[in-house]
């Protein structure tokens, strides 16, 4: 998505990037990104909250209308959870049994073969 | 240090994700680790009409829903079967069903039963009904399949044409 918003942007049309995933749309480089410290699938505010919704949506335009420069990101003042204990978790084999990490091995390998077959079916393999 | 109590735990950071999962790949068996797009520079192109005057389009890695590739609902497994791989447009006037099971979202921690936090269209609606932006008639999906060449030789040129077509002059992109 990232490498879209450069595109759109190197083409003239002002572009800016909602997202959680703060080190890989930096590390692509983009001239604006709202980041929210959510678990990924909530870059657009938290469930079933309006209010946070709507506010990181606001947010979003005033980075877009203020940003001075490329790569200005800006972090909202939003917190997932009163802690941050949520942040240990995600694919973190530290906290995977053996077990849990071959029958995820197993899970991915049928996944790949999926995504294979479907690329191919689009020509894009 | 006797003062460390004032401050956030260090883990309380944004997340890794790079690292994260170049380690899980690796800690899985795969030796081939995926490599992010990386520049060292970023464009820039100043809006060029105040806001209130702009046609903003929204941009999604969502996918719509297809009845017939298996379960993509809240709690749904990763569906790589749920993917789609040309850009998809929509009528932004009227709502979608839209769905992040082809993407590898935080399962344990989200569950994925409010659109509204990866598609913001309906609030979009309502902002440019209150006159903050015009909204673009169309809403473009974007692929996310592990080709960046096919990101950047052919979605993302056919992401621009759509946005040229209906004069677009912003972007709100939300990736999953």
């Amino acid at each position: 998505m990232s490498l879209v918003a450069r595109h759109l942007e190197r083409n003239g049309i002002a572009t800016v990037v909602m997202g959680a995933a703060k080190d890989i749309v930096e590390h692509a480089g983009v001239p604006r990104f709202l980041f929210s410290d959510f678990p990924l699938g909530n870059s657009a505010g938290k469930p079933h909250e309006p209010d946070t919704q709507a506010f990181t949506l606001d947010l979003a335009l005033k980075v877009l209308e203020s940003a001075v420069g490329p790569r200005t990101t800006v972090q909202s003042p939003l917190r997932w959870a009163d802690d941050g204990d949520w942040k240990l978790d995600f694919s973190n084999v530290a906290r995977m049994s053996p077990e849990e990490v071959a029958r995820r091995r197993a899970e991915f390998d049928k996944v790949k073969q999926v995504a294979l077959g479907q690329r191919k079916q689009a020509g894009v393999a | 240090m006797a003062d460390s109590h004032i401050f956030a735990p260090d883990h309380d950071a944004p997340i890794e994700y790079m690292r994260r999962t170049r380690d899980y790949y690796l800690a899985l068996g795969y030796d081939n680790p995926y490599r992010w797009a990386h520049y060292v520079d970023a464009p820039f192109q100043p809006p060029t009409r105040r806001l209130g005057d702009s046609t903003l389009a929204l941009i999604t890695t969502a996918a719509p829903f297809q009845p017939d590739k298996g379960d993509q609902g809240p709690g749904a497994a990763y569906n790589a079967g749920a993917k789609f791989y040309t850009v998809y447009s929509g009528d932004t006037s009227v709502d979608h069903d839209t769905r992040i099971s082809h993407i590898g979202y935080d399962r344990k921690h989200t569950t994925a039963t409010d659109s509204t936090t990866w598609f913001p269209l309906p609030l979009m609606r309502r902002f440019a009904s209150e006159g903050r932006f015009k909204l673009a008639p169309r809403f473009h999906g974007a692929p996310t399949n592990r080709s960046q060449r096919v990101t950047l030789e052919t979605d993302a040129p056919e992401i621009l044409a759509r946005c040229r077509q209906d004069q677009v002059d912003a972007a709100l992109l939300v990736p999953t």
